[in-house]
Formats: structure tokens, sequence, C-alpha cells
């Protein structure tokens, strides 16, 4: 910029100007800038008829699909004036339920997030969509003629439309070729079971995580539930777990063994072996791990065809296979998720690497895949992409994978495109846009149309293509309108769709072979598992996510090493020690967190961090375990941990996990059928409390059902626009969740257990909070609410001094209006936030409202109609999002709702009912079908 | 007071005394004149305030420190101190209770002591008073600055408004913002008339125009006649009998701010009797350390004694025995209440992260007090002035440790976490105390440090016996 400034004022380039020159050029000047720099004339108008449907404030609410791992789950998103803000399941939908999981609530984190890719980038910075399709021009012609074959990466496929797209782009191209890869491992055959929880009486789960994140988890937890409900037809189910770290499927289990991943593997062979009927030698187990198995034996055997063996992704293939041909044989309840046609199925990314080190590929499309950070992060594959000439990325981020590429395309976001998704069950769902593409993107249909040779492709036509494959269809519109209107399709198929059922699955061509993993020379065994809230990297940018708490370790911001205590002290570690790992191809450095109850010699990692291009948000928080082994091995032999003298403490949100002597009143557990001490309301001087309305708002939430996904905790957040606080101030103890999962270690030492309690505010009926406020900032509505009025609150605290829940939560800094982290306050963030509820200012106190907006919103809707608002009607945020509903919300003066009948089950208990508080907020106790013949089984 | 009286000596003018080498000051005051010379002196001529620039330069870079991080507060929110979603109440409020306390100990030596006719108060009760106003009032700076919007702080007062809100009278923190006003209010009458005949001294006996004037101005036309000590003397103990009932609500309730909730350590009704014990003894402290600056720095070894000392001495002995009872009974009854949360609390506070504290405020408040019981401690200014410190450090423990233990060890086990202070907590506590050096340093340097009238009637009292 000096350069060229300082050229213009060379001597050379001077001209004499007499005065009258520089008037004329002065006045001409500001008649050009007068003319020529005022925007063109473009008149609005207001409308005057409203368009029907729309009214100004009011919500509208759409169906459609959002993908996690390649699969859809149905979702119905709110938005009003034309912004989505929130995101809730669509019952009719069969992945979901009408229930969500954390990455469905935070999907809207990542439309509005200031940091997507929001213009096509090139070699040059001027480039534009014109310059990329000329090029593409030259290269598909190439591509047709043979001289460089198209080669297309992308994750799991599981739009019909996509793949059909591939399709005829494989008729055009001939040479072409389609390699997909998972994130989470090619694993597929142990990954892709749908286990059907509710019709299984014993579960025998090794090493699998169906409770865990992913596209399945909705399904499964509901399942699982259901079938442990007292009301359930076979009685109650136990689930045994034999896992080697923490996953939520093993804190569920009534029963749970730590053994290292070969020995789970060897495992599962003794048990097929005997289950039909010709055991092997038994596997050399400790005295008491072998009475645990025999008994989990005996009572899968007793099960029938009610038992269920869940082989987990980090066995052997044949072993995978083995317990599936025995479930087979047996009729376990086990399904296969959606897979891909046989005529359409993609090459492994491993065979994609060999072409590329091979210079065999010059024209490269890489479609909303990141494999730079979670296939192959190492160098000589950054080299080989760099290499290529004519490599394109299209994602939503410019990430680590677009840095090595000559195009990144910006792509919409699924709430800004058409598409349409298979759910890991088969079900299709049309994906529709709830808001135009904040930016000049385009989808990945458009993407593909582009390099089918279209000029303006849409991606509107190509999913209506794929469902109206007749033309003068009579009835597509209205099948059109009517798979709109409910979210799933149904009565038509595509040419290429996913086909769910048992179908076979052919065994990957490498399989691991994790039996040769224990060393006996003081090495570990490292297990990669996806992250419960990050899950496999491509959420590492979203804020809400990231401060998600992990389930168990109530960690957030990073992931950890975890390792056993007796090896954490073996190496003289403690938590938040960074501890270096290594493997033969690498090494990475993490924070430990000792897990009491991971089997020994077995180093737990989590995928997803250690991003380097990530965003603002995401970069440099955690490590990526793929570095220890390039490629998809999730079982890691042979690697070496060691105590490095820094320490990185994990930002967390709850420090004390034990419950000891009577604090275990706080979560108290029963045997299937059992029941809690009676209690009721302690008699009063002043008498029971008058109701003064006709509402008396109560919840009740199920500390049985509560498989602990935190989806409720997102839902609260998106719904009450609730502040991103970010690590440091997590660290200072000032994360700002209204609702929280308190996880408790309940077990024994030998059997150590976890059990998991929302507590949102108990929205007490004599609350302490409220006689300490000097300004009667904190009141009682006549419908039993404990309301907290931000904009007369001074910010004193004494509340939730006086909270004996601590459920309040203070604003130290503006988290929301003006202190953000990071870049959450930069546009479009704040289009997120919920317009019903207040963004609360700095210094003030506040907690959960029991969803008081959508308390009103229902009065409003019952007092037009001129009737009372139903029991079922009103959901507050985090029962909707609940996939196992756990949580019942309801009028406690409607004698008939189901907030009445819950209160009167025989497990229904108050928090801290001896301090006379008067929770509207109760609970019903845990409940652990433990098997009587085991240890730990009286509990 | 006859160490005071004592001598046989006539006293030289107190002008002369200032000239004298330091080992030759004064040790006797026995006529009125000489009590005159003594106090009014150092205030009416310009040599003697070398001491006095230092210590105001330290005091003037802390209170600009305080001031500095007063504003940095308001301008980047309370985020910047330690608290955290569960110990929400931090430094400021363990400040705001021992400057209270302080605070406590002016109005008890002047009220109490004053209607007990224990007239050797005469010779420190100026002094405490002052040190009263100083700290109350930094004390009610302590509050605005905890709030979250201290923009608002005064809709804690029932003033009139269009929505027609009022406080929430139930609140422990409205009487205590009663309290501390009305305490403030008392402080600055009480004070102020208690000054008046010794600033128609001064008025006397300025020897400026300028200082006449400013003196005159305040002195609001004493003249010294009977009537007006006799309706002086009537208001004084009027207003002493009424400041014993305040200063013991005022430190009660201050008291209640904890006991009038329902946690484990804080619900104990010893609280607000033990709050009150707590705050003289703590005041006690700061008046020996005031006494003994004000004694080497302005030369008054004559009149506040070694004796006075030892009185004091008993005294704290006296609250420092009290404490440990009044700990004891809170031990007691956290065990023999059974109910686990108070048992569970008891043991933390004994052994949890914020033990090391704890033994040190047992330390500083129950056991080095004891040295007490020995005349020899009790004559040894050096040994009473670091007794006193250490009971002030002990008393601020137990203030930051009362809102700590139970914050941090409360019914909700997932919920314990403890409290890390930053560096503002720190500023805001350290420069509080330069703040209160800077308007004691003012004080004394403008106003007679010793009441001038009541040590007079002293030497009368004593000369006619």
């Amino acid at each position: 910029m000096n350069d060229t400034a300082a050229s213009h004022a060379a001597p050379a380039s001077r001209i004499e100007i007499s005065r009258r020159t520089a008037l004329k050029l002065f006045t001409g000047g500001i008649a050009a800038s007068l003319a020529g720099c005022s925007p063109p004339a473009e008149k609005n108008m207001p409308y005057v008829d409203m368009p029907e449907g729309l009214v100004p404030g009011e919500p509208q609410y759409y169906a459609t699909a959002l993908p996690l791992g390649g699969y859809g789950r149905g979702v119905i998103v709110k938005a009003v004036d034309g912004r989505p803000i929130k995101v809730s399941g669509n019952p009719r939908h069969p992945a979901s339920l009408g229930s969500t999981d954390v990455f469905a609530e935070a999907a809207l984190v990542e439309l509005y997030d200031p940091e997507r890719s929001r213009d096509i980038r090139g070699t040059q910075p001027i480039n534009g969509w014109t310059d990329f399709l000329g090029e593409l021009q030259q290269w598909s012609g190439k591509a047709k003629r043979g001289e460089a074959p198209l080669h297309l990466v992308t994750s799991t496929v599981a739009s019909p439309t996509l793949l059909g797209q591939i399709a005829a782009l494989k008729q055009q191209y001939p040479g072409m070729r389609w390699f997909a890869y998972d994130p989470l491992g090619d694993d597929e055959s142990a990954r892709s079971l749908i286990p059907r929880l509710d019709r299984a009486s014993v579960i025998v789960s090794l090493g699998a995580d169906p409770l865990g994140s992913g596209p399945m988890q909705i399904m499964a937890s509901r399942a699982f539930i259901n079938g442990r409900m007292p009301e359930s037809p076979g009685g109650m189910s136990r689930l045994y777990a034999i896992e080697s770290t923490w996953t939520l499927t093993g804190a569920n289990a009534d029963h749970r063994l730590a053994l290292p991943p070969d020995k789970i593997d060897a495992l599962a062979m003794e048990i097929v072996g005997r289950l039909e009927g010709h055991p092997g030698s038994p596997l050399s187990l400790e005295k008491g791990a072998r009475h645990f198995v025999d008994q989990m034996i005996a009572d899968l055997q007793g099960a029938g065809a009610g038992g269920l063996l869940l082989p987990g992704p980090m066995l052997r293939e044949e072993t995978v296979q083995a317990v599936l041909q025995s479930g087979k044989r047996r009729g376990a309840p086990l399904d296969r998720a959606a897979a891909l046609p046989a005529q359409l199925r993609p090459e492994a990314f491993a065979a994609f690497e060999e072409a590329l080190h091979s210079r065999k590929v010059q024209n490269l499309l890489l479609l909303d895949c990141n494999p730079a950070f979670d296939a192959a992060p190492d160098a000589k594959f950054a080299n080989a992409l760099k290499g290529v000439p004519f490599a394109v990325h299209a994602g939503l981020y410019d990430n680590e994978t677009a840095d090595l590429c000559r195009w990144q395309l910006p792509l919409s976001h699924p709430l800004e495109a058409w598409s349409d998704l298979t759910s890991a069950d088969g079900t299709v769902a049309i994906v529709q846009p709830l808001i135009r593409p904040l930016y000049d993107t385009r989808s990945q249909h458009e993407i593909l149309g582009f390099y089918a040779g279209q000029t303006a492709p849409s991606g509107y036509d190509a999913v209506r293509q794929t469902w109206n494959r007749e033309p003068q269809d009579k009835g597509f519109e209205d099948w059109w309108r009517d798979a709109l209107v409910k979210g799933v399709v149904s009565g038509r198929s595509p040419q290429f769709t996913l086909s769910a059922g048992n179908a076979e699955i052919s065994p990957p061509a490498s399989s691991q072979s994790p039996s040769d993993a224990s060393a006996a020379d003081g090495s570990f065994v490292a297990l990669i598992q996806p992250d419960p809230t990050i899950y496999d990297g491509r959420f590492t940018n979203n804020a809400w996510l990231q401060e998600c708490p992990k389930p168990l370790s109530k960690g957030t911001w990073t992931n950890a090493v975890s390792l056993a205590p007796e090896d954490a002290a073996a190496l003289g570690a403690s938590d938040g020690d960074v501890l270096a790992v290594s493997s033969s191809e690498g090494k990475i450095e993490g924070p430990l967190r000792i897990d009491k109850g991971q089997a020994r010699g077995v180093v737990g990692l989590t995928l997803g961090y250690g991003r380097t291009d990530a965003g603002a948000i995401g970069n440099g928080l955690g490590y990526n375990p793929r570095l220890l082994s390039p490629g998809f091995q999730n079982v890691v032999p042979g690697v070496h941990v060691k105590k490095t003298d820094r320490r990185a403490p994990i930002p967390s949100t709850q420090m004390h996990f034990s419950l000891e002597g009577d604090l275990r009143k706080l979560l108290p557990e029963v045997a299937p059928g059992g029941s809690l001490p009676e209690s009721g309301p302690k008699p009063s001087l002043f008498g029971p409390p008058q109701p003064r309305d006709p509402y008396s708002w109560a919840m009740v939430i199920d500390a049985a059902a509560c498989t602990g996904c935190n989806a409720c905790v997102v839902a609260c957040q998106v719904e009450n626009n609730v502040a991103v606080v970010g690590p440091d101030e997590v660290a200072n103890g000032r994360a700002m969740h209204w609702l929280r999962i308190d996880s408790y270690n309940i077990g024994t030492a030998e059997e150590p257990r976890h059990g998991f309690e929302p507590v949102p505010c108990m929205q007490c009926e004599k609350a302490p909070c409220e006689p300490v406020c000097p300004v009667e900032a904190s009141v009682h509505d006549t419908e039993g609410l404990n309301v907290q009025v931000y904009n007369r609150c001074v910010g004193t605290r004494f509340c939730q001094s006086n909270c004996p829940y601590k459920v309040r939560r203070f604003n130290w800094f503006a988290y929301n209006s003006g202190q953000e982290y990071k870049d959450l306050g930069e546009d479009p963030m704040p289009a997120r936030n919920n317009p019903d509820v207040t963004v609360r200012a700095r210094g003030v106190m506040e907690k959960c409202t029991y969803c008081v907006q959508r308390i009103s919103g229902a009065r409003r809707d019952a007092e037009k109609a001129d009737r009372p608002i139903a029991d079922g009607e009103l959901k507050t945020a985090c029962q909707e999002a609940c996939p196992t509903r756990a949580i019942t919300f309801g009028n406690l003066q409607d004698k008939g709702s189901k907030v009445n009948a819950r209160r009167a089950d025989p497990r229904h208990f108050t928090l801290l009912e001896e301090l006379g508080t008067r929770p509207r907020t109760t609970y019903l106790a845990r409940v652990r079908n433990a098997n009587p013949k085991l240890a730990g089984g009286s509990a | 007071m006859s160490a005071i009286v004592s001598g046989a000596e006539p006293l030289p003018p107190a002008g002369e005394t200032a000239g004298a080498p330091q080992g030759e000051r004064l040790t006797h005051v026995d006529t009125l004149d000489a009590v005159n010379t003594l106090v009014s002196g150092p205030l009416l001529d310009r040599r003697r305030w070398r001491r006095w620039w230092i210590a105001m330069i330290v005091a003037s870079l802390l209170t600009i420190l305080f001031f500095g991080s007063m504003i940095y507060l308001f301008y980047e929110g309370i985020g910047i101190f330690g608290n955290n979603s569960i110990v929400v109440w931090g430094y400021p409020i363990a400040n705001y209770v021992w400057w209270i306390g302080i605070g406590n100990a002016g109005t008890l030596i002047s009220s109490m002591l004053l209607l007990t006719h224990q007239h050797w108060r005469a010779a420190i009760n100026r002094l405490a008073e002052a040190m009263t106003l100083m700290a109350v009032a930094i004390a009610g700076l302590m509050p605005i600055m905890h709030m979250g919007r201290p923009l608002y702080f005064y809709w804690l007062a029932p003033y009139p408004n269009t929505m027609a809100l009022w406080p929430q009278w139930r609140s422990a923190l409205i009487w205590d913002f009663w309290a501390i006003l009305s305490y403030l209010l008392f402080s600055i009458v009480f004070w102020y008339t208690g000054l008046i005949p010794d600033l128609a001294t001064l008025r006397d006996r300025a020897i400026t125009p300028g200082k006449r004037i400013f003196y005159g101005a305040l002195a609001l036309g004493w003249r010294n006649s009977a009537r007006h000590w006799h309706i002086y003397q009537t208001y004084y103990r009027t207003m002493a009998a009424l400041a014993t009932p305040l200063v013991c609500s005022v430190h009660s309730i201050v008291g209640l701010d904890f006991a009038a909730s329902l946690m484990p350590g804080w619900q104990e009704t010893i609280f607000p009797p033990y709050f009150v014990v707590g705050a003289m003894y703590s005041g006690f402290g700061i008046v020996v350390v005031l006494c003994a600056a004000a004694r080497w720095g302005l030369d008054l070894e004559s009149l506040i004694t070694i004796r006075h000392f030892e009185l004091m001495a008993k005294v704290m002995l006296m609250a420092g025995t009290v404490m440990f009872l009044s700990y004891a009974t809170e031990w007691f009854s956290a065990w023999y209440s059974g109910r686990g949360v108070d048992r569970r609390f008891l043991t933390f506070e004994f052994t949890g992260a914020y033990a090391p504290l704890y033994w040190i405020m047992i330390f500083c408040n129950c056991i080095v007090v004891q040295a007490f019981w020995f005349r020899t401690v009790r004559r040894s200014l050096t040994a009473i002035v670091i007794i006193s410190i250490l009971i002030n450090i002990g008393m601020w423990l137990e203030r930051i440790l009362i809102v700590w233990n139970t914050l941090s060890h409360h019914y909700i086990a997932s919920m314990w976490r403890l409290f890390y202070p930053t560096l503002w907590d720190w500023l805001i506590l350290f420069g509080s105390l330069g703040f209160f050096a800077f308007l004691y340093l003012l004080f004394a340097r403008f106003f007679p440090v010793v009441s001038i009238h009541e040590v007079r009637e002293l030497v009368h009292r004593e000369a006619i016996r």
C-alpha cells in the first residue's frame, strides 16, 4: 500500500493544475460522487395484505431433518419472523420420536456462526463462483476425456438425492471414483446395529454404546427406558455392560465390568461358545470377574430370545460376526442400520489415500468432510493434497482440509438448503430450508449439479426430481406437500436409497486385531471413542456443545486422557496433570482424568479435539487422538504414557462426585417395584397453601429414566438464551446452565456406578431465595412459580447464597450483552436468541423459569379458545428434548394430570425435603435391577 | 488517672515541647493549660509534620489504588473478583463485616465507658470515635462494590418512585441498610458534637486568621458558658445512652445477614451476640494500634499512657475468651444437632480446604490473646500492638471463613466448590486500609485526636480531689 502511494507521489507524475482546473475537477468530482455512489433506487413497500399464515412475532414451525454422522434425525424447527430459533424433535419421525439430542439442539449455533465459510475462496482473494465454474468446465472436460478422472470423497451419505446425483455423475464421468468414510472409524458392522432394547430382557453390551452419542442415540435410549418401565410387558430389563472406559451405556447399566479391549473380545467368544453349547477354555479372569461373567451368562441363557448380546466396535470383525450369527439363531432383537445399496457402494478411505499418494488424483472434490483432521492428520497427506491441481473442498467451514485445497466452496447449512436424509432405521425425511442462505453458499446438491454441468442448479429441483421419477405424476404435489408437513416420507421410493433391516454387510478388507494388544512391557492400549458432546470434530466450533458438560466427568472445553486410578498412581499423576501419550506413529498430550472403574492398562481418548483451523471457538482445544494412528484404528496397542511436569486442569462444572453417609438421600435408589418411605408435606402452622389461580405448575423428574445424555441441558440453553461463558469462566465456576445434570458415583469400590440427577429450579413453595432479596426481585407468582424480575435485580446474590439447591446463576460479566466469549457477540450470532426471553444484563441473577414464556403462550392459546390448558399441551424445553421422557410437567390442580400420577408414585421423593421448602420440582427414585446372585445385588 | 496528673513540675509551653529532643517528652500533664497546649499545639503550629507527610504519601498511594480498583470494578463488572456461582459472596462481604466491626468499638468506648463512668476513656474516645466514623464509611462502600449493579444501590431505600415499589422488608439486607445508615449518621453527629468545645479551644488559641475562621465556623459559636455546658452534658449523655443499643443492633443485624438464612454454619442463633463481641474485639485491636501511632506521632505519651493499653488489653482478653466460648458453642451445637449437614460442615471447617486458615484464625482470635493474663505482656506496648494486629488478621479470617465455609460446603454435594481470590480482591482490601489511613491522617492533621475538654475535666477533677 505504502509503495503504491509513494510511486504516485513521485515528482515525475506531477501535473501543473491551475486554480480554474482545480475548481472544475472539484465540482466534477462532487457531481460524479453524488450521481455515482448512491445505491440504485429500490423502493421498499410494506405489505398491506398480510401473507397467509404469517403473523409478525408469532412463531412458525417446519418439519425437516438434521444430519449426524450422515444419518438424519427428524426435527421440527421453530422460526420467528423468518429466523430459526429452536430445534425440537419430530414425533412422527422414528429416529427422533419427538425428542432431540445435544447436536440437534445446538445446530442453530452452527447456522449463525460468524466464522462459517461465507464466500467462495480460490487462490486469489477476488475469485468468485464464475472463476470456479470456468475452471470446473476445463477439468470436467478433461475428466470426460479420461485425462483427469473425478475423485469424490464424502463422509457417510444417507441422502437419496445425493446418492442419485453421485450415481448420475458416475455415468457422466466414466473413470470417476467415490470414496466415503466415517470419522468414527471403519468398524461399520458393529457401529451400525440398532438394538431393539425394549424387546430384550437381558442385555449384555460388549463395549457397545447404544445410549451414547450417535444417530441412533434417541431411538436406543427411548427403547431402553421403555424396556425398564415397571409397566413394560416383559418386566424390567437388566443391562450388563462390559467395557474398557466409561460410556453412557456403562453408566446406565445394572452391572458393569471393566476389561481391556482384548479381554472383551476373548470374553465375547467365550460367551458365544457357551450360548451355542460348545464352550471352549474359559478366559482367565479374576475371581470376582469370573463370578460376574458366570452369573451373567446364566442370566443371558435364562432370557432365551430376550437375551441380547451387543458387540461393540472395539471387537474384531470375526468376533462381531460370530456374536451376530449367534444372536440371529436365538432370535435376539437386533437390527441393522440402513445401508447403501450394493450397486452403489463407495470405496474405503484407504483406497483414496493410496490413489493420492501415487499421484493419480488431479481432479478432486471433498464434499462436506475434513479428512486432513479426522482421517489423516499427517504431513504426508497434507503435502499430497496440496499437490492436487484441482482440489475442491465444499464445506460449512474453511477448515484444515480446505486450507490444503485450491478451492473452498461455502456450503449451505442444512437449515438453509433443500435435501433429503435417511435415518439409521431407514426412514426418509425431506430437509426443507427454514431460512434463505445467509451468505453466497450452495447446497451439496447444487455443487454436484455444477459438476454435472448444470449452469444454475437448484437443490429444490434436484430433491423433487428424486421423488418425482415419472413426469406427469398428478399426485406428486399432494404427496410432496404431505411429506413436507409431516417431515416423514412415505409411499414413494427413490432410485437409490438406503435399505433398512438385516442387510448383510461384507466385512471390511482389513480387520484390526486387538488380541495382540496386551503388551507386557508396561505399555497401554489406547481406546479412541467419539466425544459425548463434540462427536467426531464436526462440532468443535460450536460453543454450546463445547460448554455442555461431558455427562460423566462434567469437564468442558477439552478432551481428557483417562486412566484407571491404579495406573495413574503408578505414574504418580493426579487429575489435571498433562500426560504425553505416544505410539509408534505419533504423540499427543492431554490432561489426565482419573476414572474409577476404567479398565487397567487402558488409556481412554476421545475424538473431535485438537483442531487447528476450526474457528475462534474450537481452535487449540484438546488433542487429536488420530495422531496416534492415522487411519481409523480405534484400538491402538503399545502406546506409552508419560507424565509431563505441566498441569492443565479441565474446566469442570462439578467438583465433587461421591455420596457418603446421609448424602445418599440426594439420590436414592430402589429395586424394581421398590418404594421409598412415605413422605408428604410437613404440617404447617399456616395450613396448606391456597391456590389463587387455576394452575399450579409442577415437575417430576424420573431419575431412573435419566440416561445423562444432556439433551435437556442444551435445549434449556437454546430456549432461554442462556449464555456461554468460555473455558476460563467455567473453570472459575461460573457456567450459566439453568438446568444441570448432577452426576454421582453411587457404586461401591469394587463396582463403581454412576447416577444422574437433572436439577432445574425446584420452584419451592416456601422459597428460601424470596425473603432474603432486599428489592423483591425474587418473587412468587400465583401459579406457584418462583420468578426472578431481572430489571429489578441489583445483584446482591443473597438468593443464591440461601438457595439450598444452588440452582441460580449470576451474570458476573455481560456474557450475552457486550462481554461475550470470543466471537459469540458478532453478527449474526445474536439472531439465535429467543425473542420471547429477555437477554440478561450484567450483574443480575437468573434461573430456571419452567419456561414461563411457553406457559404464557399456552395460556394465550387456551384463553382464545376459552378452555383451560390441557394436560400435556404445554411442554418445557427440557421435557420436550428428553429422549426418555424422564421429565413430566403439568398442573397440580388437575387431578387427572400425569404429574399428579407421578407424584403419587411409590418412588416419589423430594430433594432436601427436611428443609421444608416444599419444592414443586420433585423426583422419582433410581431403579436398579440388580442380579440377586451378584455381589451388590442387594441394592 | 493519677499517672496523668501526679507530676509536680509545671509544664513548659507546647512550643518548647515540640522543640525538645525526642527523649525529653512530656510525661506529666497537670494543668488545664498544659492539656490545651499539648493537644492543640500540633494543629496550630507548622513544624512537626514530617512523619505525617511520609505516612500521607503511602496512604494516598493506597487510596488511589483503592479508587482506581473501584473504577475498574464498575467498568468491567464484578466478575473481576474471585467469586463463582456457588461461592457468590467474597471479599467485599468479609471486608464489610470487618470494617463495621472495627467501627463498633469507637462508639462502645465512647458511650458504654461514659455511662459506666470509666473516666480513663477521655484520652482515647476521640481517637476511637473518629475511627468509627471512617470505618463505617468504608464499610458502607463495600456492599456497593459487592453488588452486581451498583448503580442501583439506592433501590434498597424506600424512595418514592413511579412503580410504587418498596424494598422487601423481610430481607436482612434491608435491615442492614438501615443499620449502617443510622449508625453512620449517628456516628457523625456524636463525633462532631463531642468535638465542638475543642473546636472552640482551637479557635481561641489559633494564631492565624485562616485557622481562626476555620475552627470558629466549625465551633458553631460555642462560648464556654455554664448554660452551654449544661445543655451539652445532658445532650451528650442522652446520645451515649442511645448509642449503646444502636451499637449492639448494628452488629446483631450484620450477624442476621447470615443467621436469617437456612444454610449450615450460618443458621445459628448465637450469631448476633457473638458478632457484637467480635466487633468490639477487633475494634479494640485497631484502637490500640491507632493509640500507639498517635502517641508516637503526636508525642502524647503523657495522655495516652501504658495504663490505657493495659485496660484495653483486659477488655480484649475478655472479648477473646468470649469469642473462644462462642466458637466452642458453635462446634458443640453442630455436633449435638446430629444433622449430617452440620457435622459435615464442622469436619470441613477443621479438615477441609480452608482448614489451615481456620486454624490460624483460632490461633489469632482465641490463643494469642491469652497472653494478656500476664501483666508484663499487658504493659508491653510492642506485645500489645502485635497481638492487636494478629487479632485483626484473625477477625478478618473469621469473616471470610464464615462466607467461604458455608457457601463452599452446603447441602448439595455436586455443587461444592472453592473460592480463589484474584488480584482485585486483594487490591480492594489493602486499598481500603490505605483509604482508612488517609482519612485518619487528615483527621489527625486538622482535629484534636484527644478530647481536650474531657481531659481538662479529668485534670480538674483530680486537682480538686
